[in-house]
């Protein structure tokens, strides 16, 4: 018996000894990939933030951020077209986000509420739309904004960021409004509420967090978008804040300093979205993610 | 009386019904023909034509011909094959490690969990300017470290470089994108149900045994989407390579969407070529699509 | 082989966010080995945190577990030889019925073929042999939970325990699957332990009730023990459907002796204990079934709210004198309405007396022993 309970106690001591080392890998992995994603990060603010004359001080970079200072931002604002080309982004941006929003929210109400044939077809396109290859789609609304003469025009680039981005929110809110039990609607019915008041008192209220999700997700595709802007934009007015930017390294005025800063201007909603609605996002995920 | 009302209230209802009906299929509707359904169809039908923007002659196939036989084609065929293959592979292993990993519930977990939204919401932009200075031969940071340790002799420049542009480009790729990965693998993880494990330790399972029966067959549907839907997504990949290496040095990392953009906005316009090229595209993701219709019918989520 | 299950001083504490919360507090006991044993208790009380200790699934802050003369404490779950059944079944979805119900035996390395036997002779007894190739998710609930029992049955274990596996069931399928496990004890040479927070299930099935009370343990004993000898008003209260009728009393001095008083009865009582408690206010444990309109030494007056019937009995809800509420279980009350006044008496034998702090002090037989006396 004694024996006996002496293994038992080893098999304690080893149990613990392996939970440790299994611990130990864990926090390790998981501190690794912190510093992998991090660095990066780190660097981008740091060149932002300092004095080009810090970073680039004798030869090495230096990015042991020992100054700050916003002058990087100043240049930025006074001697690039960023100013403009942050509004421009801006507003394609806000445009589509509310367009692809509205037109998810509608089309996953109705696509789930009304008994219709060929819904697996329905799916199945919005699914293909879904994965399909932006710039392979950017060709031919390249030619036809040409004939019609929209290159270079807000509702031209508002209506193929939407094109990218309406898909995924239209099945998010597909599945999102099966979630939301019939009997709500037909409770606010039976009370005397019709169709449209019971959409408009019930229905969108009860569908906010998939709203959400839906608008987080349309406003980063609009927001990274690069192939559209190029494609559809020629003109440096025009230029969104991810195409203006993408030729400043070209550029012999503008060094690092300003490029990171603009790639902090850039990172702002981004992070915003990160600290603030990660909870929306992370149902999205749920769903299938986004390109 | 009542038989009245009710007939007028089931009319107005119907009226109701029928403008609700109209307001979110039309949209819905107009919205896929206008800007999916005819863009396509505009871009097949261009692919028939010789100079579509131009003269429009007829040309049957001979735009496919074309591109097909172009030994760019192939190159960029197998860089796409290559870049997307490994990315997607990359991006499935650390994800699924450190899904592993989060799911253990250690402390800062969840802040980890932040931190990795973070890049996937990055522009690619910011990224590639991230990339671009950490591998610069002159300023970057990943030279500066591999020269201090005697790794190599002189500075590298990774994005220029026949042999490094490629693994630079997943490696930018893997870090913006691998959170996909692990954010639906750790959402299928934590709803696996808890007991499942607890009653495999119970009936003498080790750890390893219950990760081998309970864990990987769990994850094998995720795992399956992941290399599929994302597998198509880097296929399909064009900002991130445009602004890493714009497909240099000498093509190497030239995929199919760099060579669809080159035809149809550098030198002379080829839309004919590039709405071929485009074609094909379709083509393939097509033959993808449907293989993923058929084997995970993801629309029965929707409509069953 | 079936082992007893020992447990010394065990207590379990968890710390959550610099709080320490006592789930189980220094819980004693042995449950022989081979037994049928039933853990039961309102939720939170620690039944759950005691099952998985047992089964090795959580660590005692201090104190110890043994099976028979094995100190098990620190012994991981794989190798203590027990098998469980959880309340959310636990079948792997991914694996057939065949797969399930093997897989402990796969993971101990028993060879295929005997693998088999074991199977679909556990189906067999289980009821189960046409959904041995058919997944979880195809099977009805009742179905789902006979395959967890055959997968606990084929490991043939040393200690089986069960937490509340059928809670998620309904009455009818409830009623068959307790036969089931009943069957399955018999069959089985182990020592089963039963986790339930439905007291009726308790009462049914096992040889013994262990009743918990905010982690500590209120009373372990045969189940005819805890109804007729509850060691406390909690497990007079806690026992019985419904629950005991609680009135409240004093001690007095009376002719012959100390008497329990109360509204309207006045009991003679042992000098032995209630000597020195003259004057204290103590309360008259009386179950409902005991108290009837026709016979009984003693009376009490209830006005009636509210009149169920359950099979050929009726069980009413009413109000005494002084607001106390007290219910009557009785086949002759039937035609009584709400708010009828209901004379029903019962026997001193029949009641318990608890004190202040609800620790019985005397159960009926003893106040019987006390010293006949004529009653009006």
């Amino acid at each position: 018996m004694i024996d006996l309970g002496g293994g038992a106690a080893g098999k304690y001591v080893s149990q613990h000894t392996q939970e440790r080392i299994r611990r130990t890998a864990v926090v390790l992995t998981a501190l690794l990939v912190a510093i992998f994603v991090s660095i990066p990060v780190y660097v981008m603010i740091a060149i932002a933030f300092q004095p080009s004359t810090t970073t680039f001080r004798g030869g090495t970079v230096s990015l042991l951020f020992d100054s700050f200072t916003l002058d990087n931002f100043v240049l930025l604002f006074t001697d690039t077209g960023t100013p403009r080309y942050l509004f421009n982004s801006l507003l394609v941006t806000a445009s589509s986000t509310l367009l692809a929003t509205a037109l998810s929210v509608a089309a996953g109400y109705g696509l789930t509420r009304f008994e219709f044939r060929g819904k697996t077809m329905a799916a199945r396109a919005v699914l293909f739309a879904y994965m399909f290859s932006p710039i392979v789609l950017a060709i031919p609304l390249y030619v036809i904004f040409f004939t019609l003469g929209l290159l270079d025009s807000y509702f031209a680039l508002t209506m193929a960021l939407t094109g990218i981005s309406a898909p995924f929110g239209i099945w998010l809110m597909w599945q999102y409004f099966q979630t939301v039990p019939e009997a709500l609607e037909e409770s606010a019915w039976i009370r005397g509420a019709g169709r449209v008041r019971t959409l408009w008192d019930v229905v969108l209220p009860v569908a906010r967090p998939g709203t959400i999700a839906t608008a987080i997700f349309a406003f980063s595709v609009a927001w990274n978008d690069f192939t559209m802007a190029r494609v559809v934009m020629s003109q440096d007015e025009m230029y969104t804040i991810t195409v203006g930017a993408s030729l400043f390294l070209d550029r012999a005025s503008i060094g690092w300093s300003e490029t990171m800063a603009a790639a902090v201007l850039m990172s702002l909603p981004p992070f915003a979205i990160a600290l603030f609605l990660q909870n929306y996002l992370l149902q999205g995920f749920n769903v299938g993610g986004l390109e | 009386m009542s038989a009245v009302g009710t007939l007028e209230s089931r009319l107005g209802e119907l009226d109701e019904k029928r403008l609700l009906l109209v307001a979110t299929f039309v949209p819905f509707t107009l919205f896929f023909v206008l800007v999916w359904g005819f863009p396509i169809g505009y871009a097949l039908g261009m692919s028939l034509f010789e100079d579509p923007t131009g003269t429009a002659a007829f040309a049957g196939l001979a735009n496919y011909a074309d591109v097909v036989t172009d030994d760019l084609f192939v190159t960029a065929l197998v860089n796409s094959v290559v870049y997307a293959l490994s990315s997607t592979l990359l991006s499935l292993v650390l994800g699924l490690g450190l899904a592993l990993v989060v799911n253990r519930e250690i402390r800062g977990g969840h802040a980890l969990r932040t931190m990795m939204i973070f890049p996937y919401l990055l522009p690619t932009l910011v990224v590639i300017f991230m990339w671009t200075f950490l591998l610069d031969p002159n300023v970057g940071a990943v030279n500066e470290f591999l020269l201090d340790n005697g790794v190599i002799d002189e500075p590298f420049a990774f994005f220029s470089s026949t042999t490094w542009a490629m693994p630079a480009v997943v490696v930018a790729s893997v870090w913006k994108y691998g959170s996909f990965a692990f954010f639906i693998l750790l959402a299928r993880l934590q709803a696996i149900d808890p007991n499942l494990y607890e009653r495999a330790r119970v009936e003498g399972a080790s750890t390893w045994q219950a990760f081998r029966d309970i864990t990987v067959p769990q994850l094998r549907g995720a795992i399956l989407i992941i290399i599929l839907v994302r597998g198509i997504w880097m296929f399909n990949k064009f900002d991130i390579i445009y602004l890493a290496t714009g497909g240099g040095p000498l093509d190497v990392t030239t995929t199919l969407p760099i060579m669809v953009y080159e035809m149809a906005f550098q030198g002379t316009p080829d839309f004919g070529g590039a709405t071929a090229l485009a074609g094909i595209m379709f083509l393939l993701l097509a033959v993808v699509a449907v293989v993923y219709f058929v084997a995970f019918k993801p629309e029965r989520e929707v409509a069953t | 082989m079936a082992r007893s299950i020992r447990l010394e001083d065990v207590r379990k504490e968890y710390h959550t966010a610099g709080t320490t919360h006592l789930a189980v507090d220094d819980l004693s006991l042995e449950i022989p080995e081979g037994s049928f044993t039933t853990i039961v208790g309102p939720s939170g009380c620690g039944k759950t945190t005691t099952l998985r200790m047992i089964a090795g699934l959580e660590t005692p802050t201090s104190g110890s577990i043994h099976f028979g003369d094995r100190d098990v404490t620190d012994v991981r779950p794989q190798d203590r030889n027990a098998a469980m059944v959880f309340q959310s079944i636990a079948l792997y979805p991914h694996m057939t019925v065949r797969e399930n119900i093997a897989y402990g035996l796969k993971v101990a390395g028993v060879p295929k073929a005997e693998r088999r036997a074991a199977v679909d002779e556990a189906a067999t007894t289980l009821q189960i042999g046409e959904q041995l190739e058919k997944m979880p998710a195809e099977l009805s609930g009742g179905q789902q939970q006979r395959v967890a029992l055959g997968s606990a049955f084929v490991q043939d274990p040393d200690v089986l325990l069960l937490d509340e596996p059928m809670s998620d069931l309904d009455a009818k399928l409830k009623a068959e699957l307790r036969v089931e496990v009943q069957r399955l004890h018999k069959e089985m040479d182990a020592t089963m332990v039963y986790v339930t927070h439905d007291q009726t299930e308790a009462m049914t099935m096992s040889d013994y009730v262990l009743l918990l009370e905010g982690g500590r343990l209120a009373q372990f004993a045969p189940p005819g023990d805890l109804f007729d000898r509850p060691v406390s008003q909690y497990v007079a209260e806690f026992i019985g459907t419904p629950s005991t009728n609680a009135l409240p009393a004093t001690v007095e001095i009376g002719e012959g002796g100390p008497v329990v008083v109360g509204e309207w009865f006045e009991i003679p009582a042992p000098p032995d204990p209630f000597e020195d408690r003259i004057g204290d206010a103590v309360t008259l444990g009386i179950r409902p079934q005991y108290l009837s309109p026709d016979g009984g030494d003693h009376r009490v007056r209830v006005v009636v709210d509210v009149v169920e019937q359950l099979g050929t009995e009726f069980v009413i809800h009413g109000t005494g004198l002084d607001g106390t509420h007290i219910n009557v279980v009785d086949e002759s009350v039937g035609d009584a309405t709400a708010s009828d006044e209901l004379d029903v008496g019962f026997d001193a034998a029949d009641a318990f007396v608890f004190d202040d702090d609800g620790r019985t002090i005397c159960h009926g037989d003893r106040l019987v022993a006390a010293r006949s006396r004529p009653n009006q």
